[in-house]
C-alpha cells in the first residue's frame, strides 16, 4: 500500500518537475516544516501530559504547574512558525 | 488494566513519585520509636494511614489496630498501581506484586490445615495481588485443602500445586504445596521478560533478590544445623549459587560466607559479612541484606526515570516501611528499649 503511494508521489513529482519549476512549492516546504514541527511538539506532550495528569490526581495544586509543562513543547511550533514566516 | 495495548510509564512515574514523597522518613521513624502504641496509632492518625485507622478503629486496638491498618493501606496502595497502570508496565509490576497472591494461599492453605474460622484466616490476607476480592472469596470458602486447589486451578499455580497434592497427601505436612506455591512465583517472575535496557536491569535486580533470598536460606539453613535438604529451599533463577552445590555449602559455613564475598555482591554485603562472622548475629546480616537491595532498587530508580525500576523501588520501599512501623509498635508493646528497637529497623 504505502510502496505503491510513494511510487504515485514519485509520479506526481516527476509530473510536477516536467511542468518546469521545482518538486514542493515554498509554501508546500512551509507546511512541512509547521507539520513537522507540530508532530515533535506532540509526540513530547504526549508523555508530559500523562505525568503531569498523574501528578494531578495525586495533589491537586500542582494543576498550574502541570499546565505549563504541558504546554512548554507548544514553543516549538511556534519557532517553526517564526522561522517560516521570516522566510516566506 | 489489561496487558495489551500501550504503556502508560510516565502516568504511572508521576503518581508512584507523590506516594512516595508521602512515606515515613528518618525523623518520623526516630519519633514513633518514642511513642507507644496508641501514640503510634495516633500519629498514624493525622498521617496516610488515616482512613484505615478509622475505618478498623472500631473492631480493632493496639498493635493489632496498627498491623492490619498498615496491611490494608499497602493493599489499597498497590492495587491502585494495579489499577492505573496499562500494557507492559502492568504485566511487569503483577509479576512482582504476586508475591501476595503467593502469601495468600499460603496463609489459606496454612488457615484451613489448622482449621481456623474464616474471619481469622481473612484479617491476615493481604489484597494487594492480582487476585480479585471474589476471587478470594472463592478461596476463602473452600473448607478442605483439595477445595482450595481446585479454586486455585487456571491460575499459574493450579498445576505445580496439583502436582505437590500428592506429596502433601503422602507427608501430611503443608512444606510441599508452600514450596510449590514460593517457586512457582520466582519462576513466573522471570519468564518470557522483554529485553530492553531498563527491562534487563530490572531482571538483574529481580535476580539479586532471589540470591539474597537462597543466601539467607542457607545461612540459616547453615545456623540451625538441621538435616533438611537445603534443595527444597532452592529457588531457581539465581546467579550466585547452583542447587547441586548449595548442599557442600551449607556443610560448610566458613565456605558460604567465603562464596558470597567473592560474589559480584561482595563490595556491598563486605562490611555485614564482617560483623556477621565477628558478632555471629545473623538478624544484622538479613536486614544488611534488604538494606543494600533497597539501595539497589533505588539507584536503578534514578538511572532509568520513566521505567518500571522506580517503581519496584516504591513498592520495595513501601513494604519496608509497613515492616518498620509493624516493629516498632511490636517492639514496644513488647517493652524493648529505643536501642533495641533501632537495630530492628532498615533505614536508609
Amino acid at each position: 500500500m504505502s510502496l505503491e503511494l510513494a511510487s504515485e508521489f514519485g509520479n506526481v513529482v516527476l509530473q510536477a518537475g516536467e511542468a518546469g519549476g521545482p518538486a514542493l512549492s515554498e509554501l508546500g516546504a512551509a507546511a512541512i516544516a509547521v507539520g513537522l514541527a507540530a508532530f515533535g511538539a506532540g509526540y513530547s506532550q504526549r508523555a508530559i501530559g500523562a505525568a503531569a495528569v498523574g501528578a494531578m490526581a495525586e495533589n491537586e495544586d500542582l494543576f498550574a504547574r502541570g499546565l505549563i509543562l504541558t504546554v512548554l513543547p507548544e514553543t516549538l511550533v511556534i519557532l517553526a512558525l517564526l522561522v517560516v514566516i521570516l522566510l516566506l | 488494566m489489561s496487558t495489551t495495548g500501550s504503556s502508560n510509564p510516565e502516568y504511572v512515574n508521576a503518581r508512584v513519585r507523590a506516594r512516595r514523597a508521602a512515606l515515613f522518613n528518618d525523623d518520623e521513624y526516630r519519633k514513633l520509636v518514642r511513642m507507644g502504641p496508641a501514640e503510634i496509632a495516633r500519629y498514624m492518625e493525622e498521617s496516610e494511614y488515616k482512613r484505615e485507622i478509622n475505618e478498623l478503629g472500631s473492631r480493632h486496638s493496639g498493635v493489632d489496630l496498627i498491623e492490619y491498618s498498615l496491611n490494608r493501606n499497602l493493599a489499597k496502595h498497590f492495587n491502585d498501581l494495579l489499577g492505573f497502570s496499562e500494557g507492559r508496565i502492568y504485566d511487569l509490576i503483577a509479576r512482582y506484586l504476586r508475591k501476595f497472591d503467593a502469601w495468600n494461599i499460603k496463609t489459606v492453605l496454612r488457615g484451613v490445615y489448622s482449621e481456623a474460622s474464616r474471619e481469622e484466616i481473612d484479617t491476615d490476607l493481604i489484597r494487594a495481588g492480582e487476585f480479585d476480592e471474589s476471587f478470594i472469596n472463592r478461596l476463602l470458602e473452600a473448607s478442605t485443602i483439595e477445595d482450595v486447589i481446585t479454586t486455585l486451578d487456571g491460575t499459574i499455580f493450579g498445576d505445580p500445586l496439583e502436582a505437590a497434592f500428592e506429596d502433601f497427601e503422602e507427608t501430611g505436612v503443608l512444606v510441599p504445596l508452600e514450596n510449590a506455591v514460593d517457586r512457582t512465583f520466582y519462576e513466573e517472575l522471570l519468564a518470557d521478560l522483554p529485553s530492553s535496557e531498563p527491562i534487563d536491569l530490572y531482571r538483574e535486580f529481580l535476580e539479586a533478590e532471589i540470591d539474597f533470598r537462597n543466601a539467607r536460606n542457607a545461612l540459616r539453613l547453615a545456623r540451625s544445623g538441621t538435616d533438611i535438604d537445603p534443595a527444597d529451599y532452592f529457588i531457581e533463577g539465581g546467579q550466585l549459587f547452583k542447587a547441586r552445590e548449595l548442599d557442600a555449602l551449607v556443610q560448610d559455613p566458613e565456605q558460604l560466607l567465603t562464596r558470597i564475598r567473592d560474589s559480584s555482591y561482595g563490595r556491598e554485603l563486605s562490611g555485614p559479612l564482617d560483623e556477621l562472622e565477628a558478632a555471629d548475629s545473623l538478624i544484622e546480616f538479613e536486614h544488611a541484606l534488604e538494606s543494600v537491595l533497597l539501595k539497589y532498587s533505588r539507584r536503578l530508580g534514578n538511572v532509568y526515570p520513566l521505567s518500571i525500576c522506580p517503581i519496584i523501588a516504591y513498592i520495595l520501599m513501601k513494604e519496608r516501611e509497613v515492616e518498620n512501623i509493624r516493629a516498632i509498635a511490636r517492639g514496644r508493646e513488647a517493652g524493648l528499649s529505643e536501642t533495641e528497637i533501632e537495630q530492628e529497623l532498615v533505614i536508609l
